[in-house]
């Protein structure tokens, strides 16, 4: 995929993607060890998919990137800034769409969109309104606007998650697991329009899932986190004959009723 | 709901509260919302007492009105009272500091006045009346019960004796006892006399010409004059009569035929006997002390009430126990 | 061990979301709807509750008390038992025992629930502190309504002895005597110590319930924990509040 330079069609400046860069990244949870000395980094612009078995460490390293977590050792910098610090949240716009959504259950669909720009004031009121109509007009949710979150299926739930990462026009997109609990359809749907909102606003975009398809269908490069450590990291299609058989199971696991995996399990 | 009405319903409470909390402050702090209600008339005292802003003003027991406020003018104490505006006071009506209770709540109790007399108007003086507050009651029970106390000690101190000094009582039984054989022997004389007498043995002459008889008469009543001297500080009509005998009259004749004497001894006689029998009989503060009971009872239920009183009496001043309480409590 | 750094560990959280909320207080003008909701929240819909329980608070405050006083004939002195205490001590106590029980379970409910959806998560990363946004509303909404609410409390309250006074048969005080005699003892000296312990309890529940919602981890389980929690240690909290508070007015007076 080719960097587009598209501008945004909120802003009237254009806004430069950010890299992420990790170093020796670990965390513990009391004696748990979640994460270990994982160290990579992602380009400005590009996709980034973290794929892993579930428990893996996917979601808390992400969240180590929007500062929600704060790494036992090691660094995270977005834009050469310290992810924990909290100043770099107002100078780097970061946009995390969470696994559930998170969206706002007392407001409406249309304030869940609106609140961002109005507690930072980013425009009046006309102006947040054409804003976010324009968002729910890409991901097809006018119809939403007056509705409760409580009242939304699981994908419209997201895709509404979604446009509420886009009114914040960031310059990084984090999905955590962004197709879960969703028909191959949707699953299919949700891929394309995280692929489509990095082309038409040129925002480096990390995704955490762990579903095949999405990797090998919009990842520039994939990454492959296991108990806590990064086993596997190159372009998405490097994965489509994987060297490593950990890997290998895990992107192309067969079922075999004689020999189930649970029992073999290590305890 | 919308959010104006909303914001209306908060605005609203909101605002209420204020004003509950305003009214609170206006009523709880002299009720000066209310000050133009009714008139005011001074009444001045030497002492307010325990009279304070806020007491009630009660004619004939009813509430009429309030103290507004208390102040020191000059040489005495005033008290400005607020007045219901449909009460007339008349200008001969007396304003007195009353006590509602024991435990240190006061009003001031204003009379009816004569019917005709024109009534005060805004601003003017009444009449006022000192009354003793309790607290210059107990005091003056208490020094009415040392005194009495004091007055009682004495007495039994002349009648039985301190100890060093006989007292009366003893005094007289001791001439009596002293002389009892002479007495008896006296006694037994006469009576053999009027046995005579009444036999018709010998005559008056004969009776008085008897030397023997004579003499033991002699030596008695010289035994007597000289247990009369001792007695004589104590007893003024024995001095008196001593006094008698001492001057020459050294005869029973003397002593019995003489009237100031006789009647003296008769006098006091009678006098004692009525002491004794208005004692007996209750009447008089020493005999109701000593008879009725119902005077003790009181006696006792003053000393009682001032006892506790006293035991509450605290540093905060002339406040009763009760008041105390009260007061400690809060 | 590990429950006294808990402890430790909460203070030191609340203080903190103290002092940020506080350092975000020029943002109130602009946030004028989510003060007024809150208002209407913990002041409007509270009232009913505060206005039936304080009337039966002096109610029966007037009741025991007259139960008592007839030992010493001084009945006719209830109206300053109920004004004091009503106005002094159980007014501000039970309007705050009612913020936490009605408005601080909601508040930590709603907190906790916003938590564990990662709704609180998603403010963050929007680079809206919930300190501004949903503590900041309802500190200024509960310093603003609860005087409020203590004023109803004390003057139902009064009135609930009042009315009991009147027809207990052995206390029968008319309602003119009764009040004559809360007028007497009762000075606006009394109710303002009132209304400063309310002020302080109301502000120290809610805080701690925000806290204790946002400090939520876990799942749908926890946040019927942590309301559990909010309530008991806001209760405590009063109690022990009150006396210190009570001790440190006492001199001021």
């Amino acid at each position: 995929m080719t960097c587009s330079s598209t501008r945004s069609p909120f802003s009237q400046v254009e806004t430069p993607a950010v890299g992420v860069s990790i170093e020796k990244l670990s965390k513990d949870f009391g004696r748990l060890k979640v994460l270990k000395e994982v160290t990579f980094a992602v380009e400005p612009g590009e996709i980034f998919v973290l794929m892993g078995p579930s428990g893996s460490g996917k979601s808390v390293l992400l969240k180590h990137i929007v500062g929600l977590e704060l790494p036992t050792s090691g660094r995270v910098t977005v834009d050469g800034k310290d992810a924990a610090a909290e100043e770099t949240r107002e100078q780097v716009r970061m946009a995390l769409v969470f696994q559930s959504g998170a969206l706002f259950n007392s407001l409406s669909v249309y304030d869940n969109l609106a609140l961002y720009p109005r507690e930072h004031r980013v425009a009046n009121e006309a102006g947040i309104r054409e804003k976010v109509m324009h968002a729910l007009q890409i991901l097809s949710l006018e119809g939403t606007a007056r509705k409760s979150p409580s009242e939304l299926s699981g994908g419209m739930k997201k895709r509404v998650a979604i446009a509420r990462a886009l009114v914040m026009e960031p310059q990084l997109m984090l999905y955590d697991e962004p197709t879960s609990e969703l028909d191959p359809v949707m699953s299919a749907t949700i891929s394309e329009i995280i692929a489509t909102v990095k082309e038409d606003y040129h925002v480096t975009t990390i995704v955490v899932s762990h579903e095949r398809e999405l990797a090998f269908g919009i990842a520039d490069r994939v990454g492959i986190l296991m108990g806590g450590a990064l086993i596997s990291l190159g372009p998405a299609a490097e994965l489509r004959s994987p060297q490593d058989p950990r890997v290998a199971e895990f992107l192309n696991p067969k079922i075999d009723l004689q020999h189930p995996r649970f029992k073999n399990l290590e305890t | 709901m919308n959010n104006l009405q909303q914001t209306t319903r908060v605005g609203l409470f909101f605002i209420l509260g204020i004003a509950l909390i305003w009214v609170t402050f206006q009523t709880l702090s002299g009720g000066k919302i209310f000050r133009e209600k009714g008139y005011s008339l001074i009444a001045g005292f030497e002492s307010l007492k325990e009279l304070k802003k806020g007491d009630e003003v009660r004619m004939a027991g009813v509430v009429i009105g309030a103290v507004e406020e208390t102040r020191l003018a000059g040489r005495r104490a005033e008290a400005v009272l607020r007045i219901h505006p449909e009460v007339q006071i008349k200008n001969d009506a007396t304003a007195t500091i009353v006590m509602a209770g024991l435990i240190g709540t006061n009003y001031i109790g204003i009379d009816l006045g004569t019917p005709g007399a024109p009534a005060l108007r805004d601003g003017a003086e009444i009449r006022t009346k000192a009354t003793p507050d309790l607290t210059a009651i107990m005091t003056q029970m208490g020094v009415l019960g040392k005194k009495l106390e004091g007055a009682l000690g004495s007495i039994s101190t002349a009648v039985t004796g301190d100890g060093k000094t006989p007292g009366l009582f003893q005094k007289l039984d001791k001439l009596v006892s002293d002389n009892g054989e002479n007495v008896n022997a006296t006694v037994a004389n006469i009576r053999q006399v009027s046995d005579k007498l009444n036999k018709g043995e010998g005559t008056l002459g004969k009776l008085l010409n008897d030397p023997k008889l004579h003499d033991d008469l002699v030596a008695t009543v010289n035994e007597i004059k000289g247990t009369a001297a001792e007695a004589k500080t104590f007893v003024a009509n024995a001095q008196a009569i001593v006094d008698q005998v001492k001057a020459g009259k050294g005869t029973l004749g003397a002593l019995v035929y003489d009237d100031t004497t006789g009647n003296d001894i008769k006098a006091s006689v009678k006098n004692i006997r009525d002491i004794s029998d208005k004692i007996t009989r209750g009447e008089g503060t020493l005999g109701k002390l000593i008879n009725d009971d119902s005077t003790l009872r009181d006696a006792q239920a003053i000393m009682k009430k001032a006892d506790r009183a006293l035991d509450g009496l605290d540093d905060t001043g002339p406040i009763t126990a009760v008041g105390v309480v009260a007061r400690g409590l809060f | 061990m590990k429950q006294i750094t808990a402890i430790l560990d909460g203070f030191g959280s609340t203080w903190l979301l103290l002092v940020r909320s506080l350092s975000y207080a020029g943002t109130l003008p602009r946030q004028y709807r989510r003060f007024f909701e809150q208002c209407y929240l913990i002041g409007y819909t509270t009232l009913p509750i505060v206005a039936i329980l304080s009337f039966f608070i002096g109610s029966v405050l007037a009741l025991q008390a007259g139960y008592s006083m007839q030992n010493f004939g001084t009945q006719q002195f209830i109206g300053s038992l109920v004004g004091l205490s009503m106005a002094r001590e159980l007014g501000p106590v039970m309007v705050a025992i009612l913020l936490a029980g009605r408005v601080g379970s909601a508040i930590t409910a709603e907190l906790a629930s916003m938590k564990v959806y990662q709704e609180i998560d998603a403010l963050v990363t929007m680079n809206i502190p919930p300190a501004r946004m949903l503590v900041l509303p309802r500190l200024a909404a509960t310093l603003v309504m609860v005087p409020v609410l203590a004023i109803i409390a004390d003057l139902v309250g009064w009135f609930g002895g009042a009315i009991v006074a009147k027809y207990t048969a052995m206390i029968s005080i008319e309602p003119e005597a009764y009040f004559a005699v809360l007028r007497r003892y009762t000075h606006f000296k009394d109710v303002l110590n009132g209304l400063i312990k309310a002020e302080l309890f109301g502000f120290v529940v809610v805080l701690v319930c925000c806290n204790i919602g946002l400090n939520t981890r876990g799942g749908p389980r926890e946040i019927g924990a942590s309301v559990t929690r909010a309530v008991v240690v806001s209760l405590i909290l009063i109690l022990v509040l009150d006396y210190f508070v009570t001790q440190v007015l006492m001199p001021l007076q």
